[in-house]
């Protein structure tokens, strides 16, 4: 079709994406495991897998299973350390592609230093708060379970950088509006949502848990439609941008994150079977956006219509 | 070493081999090769214009052996119907597309020249050690050791054969060969001494057995491992394994081959 050329540019949280494909944290490494499969400038950006002070070596197997159109993880955040991935990772990456470190801490002391130790680096876009840490000292909740430690967590990370600060939600709550509507009020710049649904599956061989870890996080296309619901209902509670996360594996699945208010999206769990499913994403996306007249994606963004 | 590629490869040929086995031959276009003990990600069922979301996962599988002579390269992977991405697999009719991600991992190194090398097959872990037997053949002596429940299950002994190493099968039920585990062979190939090296992939208490085994005698051992996988490149890091040592080796990336003295085997799920 003719016409003028379209425009995929988005902004998300004060961060310029060339499209609104991002990659979820945790699936996409440290972004060079991808370099071999496709231009990462085809893509928005990436996020980082979460960082903590220390290097963390994660839990023992089994790790990982395959569930229904989805699977479950518990790793166990294993990371090379905040200071690793600035002196080895980062240089790895090519210029032009905005790169979110993503950030994890057992304490929100333990959140702002490794949010200080990544504030001014090149390369660095923005960072992204993984608030579905255990708190050690509230006795292992979420940080994003609970509405005063996730207060508390964005206020001492806010403090503590100038870049443009994401918080990923826990979708185990109650009322996503409610610790969307909190973190907005210590400002937050987006949120991205959501992080993995607590699950369990068991062994009937061994009749133990299936996961080491007892519990994993669910992921993939299972939990898509949870997922638009809880970016519909943060995206009409607050202001602030919102980075839509869940099951997303095609441009369609995309879109309809954009029209329930999202601004950007992360592909996740699909980069697994397909590394390059996130340029594929961007593809399907554009496809729609121009096979239905639209000039600008940024058009999509809200564009759901109810009565 | 070859980068991995992600191909939607068609398929070539999907022939039942007896019992649950099938070998899938594809066509992979800019293939440029592999090492004995690299693995692919095959995921389960044909690409096509409907989306699979379930299976979701693509799996961990050898790569048996490639044809790359010519324009059209080819390759081959035994399998064994298992579950339901395999059974999905079984179903790929010649002219449907699989998506391949690979050559992945590390692979095997060669046996010394006029070393000797024992490999030990068992189930589908045969089809890790035919394209080392292959390359092995030539410079050092060869002893092909297979395992399998009965006749029906053992898997590419007749290619092992065609290639002019000393093959020997074991089978539980004794329908083919010395009746017993593998380890019965792998004994007596250790009892005549002389020293050398052992190479295995198969079940884990198999690869277990045959590295205490092998270390008794003082042969070096290594071993292929299989843990479950999301994307076989180092992302998802659900293919941890415990190290002797201290901390985790992924199988995609720091394996699938290990020496088994650096695996902590009491902690392997």
């Amino acid at each position: 079709m003719s016409g003028p050329a379209l425009d995929a540019a988005v902004d998300f949280a004060g961060i310029a994406l060339r499209n609104p494909v991002l990659t979820a944290s945790g699936t996409f490494g440290y972004g060079t495991e991808f370099a071999q499969f496709m231009d990462l400038r085809a893509i928005g950006g990436f996020v980082a897998k979460s960082l903590t002070l220390e290097p963390r070596t994660g839990n023992l197997p089994h790790r990982i299973l395959e569930t229904p159109a989805g699977m479950l993880n518990a790793i166990g955040l294993e990371n090379v350390g905040v200071d690793a991935f600035v002196s080895k990772k980062l240089p790895r990456i090519p210029d032009g592609v905005p790169v979110i470190a993503s950030v994890f801490g057992t304490a929100p002391d333990e959140y702002a230093e490794v949010c200080k130790r990544l504030t001014g680096v090149p390369k660095l876009a923005g960072l992204e708060l993984n608030a579905s840490c255990p708190h050690v000292k509230a006795g292992g909740i979420e940080f994003g379970q609970n509405p005063e430690l996730l207060a508390d967590l964005v206020r001492v990370a806010r403090g503590a950088t100038t870049l443009p600060l994401i918080v990923k939600l826990s979708p185990n709550v109650t009322s996503i509006a409610e610790m969307a509507r909190v973190c907005e009020g210590e400002g937050a710049d987006g949120l991205a949502l959501i992080n993995t649904l607590q699950a369990l599956e068991i062994d009937l061989q061994t009749r133990r848990p299936a996961l080491r870890n007892v519990l994993g996080g669910l992921s993939g296309p299972a939990i898509r439609p949870v997922a638009l619901r809880m970016v519909f209902q943060a995206a009409r509670a607050v202001t602030i941008p919102i980075c839509g996360i869940g099951g997303i594996a095609t441009g369609e699945d995309a879109v309809k994150f954009l029209l329930a208010g999202a601004h950007a999206v992360q592909v996740g769990t699909a980069n697994y079977a397909n590394p390059m499913a996130a340029r594929e994403v961007a593809e399907g996306i554009a496809a729609y956006a121009a096979g239905h007249g639209f000039e600008r994606v940024a058009d999509l963004i809200g564009a759901l219509e109810t009565d | 070493m070859n980068e991995p590629l992600r191909i939607d490869a068609e398929v070539v040929g999907n022939a039942d081999e007896g019992g649950a086995n099938r070998r899938l031959r594809l066509a992979v276009p800019g293939w440029r090769g592999f090492a004995p003990g690299q693995f692919l990600m095959l995921s389960p069922g044909a690409v096509g214009a409907a989306r699979r979301d379930d299976p979701l996962l693509p799996r961990p599988m050898a790569v048996y052996r490639e044809s790359i002579d010519g324009g059209s390269p080819e390759i081959e992977v035994l399998y064994k119907v298992a579950g339901r991405g395999t059974a999905l697999l079984a179903d790929a009719r010649p002219g449907d597309c699989v998506r391949v991600v690979g050559p992945l991992g590390q692979p095997f190194e060669l046996p010394a020249s006029g070393e000797r090398a024992v490999l030990v097959g068992g189930g589908t872990g045969i089809a890790s050690l035919y394209e080392l037997a292959a390359r092995a053949r030539a410079s050092a002596r060869v002893d092909v050791l297979l395992g399998a429940r009965s006749a029906g299950d053992l898997m590419g002994a007749d290619d092992f054969e065609a290639l002019g190493v000393g093959v020997q099968v074991a089978t539980e039920d004794g329908s083919r060969g010395t009746r017993g585990l593998v380890t019965v062979l792998l004994d007596r190939a250790l009892a005549e001494g002389g020293g050398g090296r052992v190479y295995a992939c198969g079940p884990t208490p198999m690869m277990r057995a045959v590295a205490e085994r092998a270390r008794s005698a003082g042969w070096p051992t290594f071993v292929s491992l299989e843990n479950p996988m999301a994307c076989g490149f180092g992302v998802c890091l659900g293919c941890a394994v415990p190290l002797a040592g201290e901390g985790f080796a992924l199988v995609c990336r720091d394996g699938p081959v290990f020496d088994a003295d650096a695996v902590l085997w009491e902690e392997l799920a």
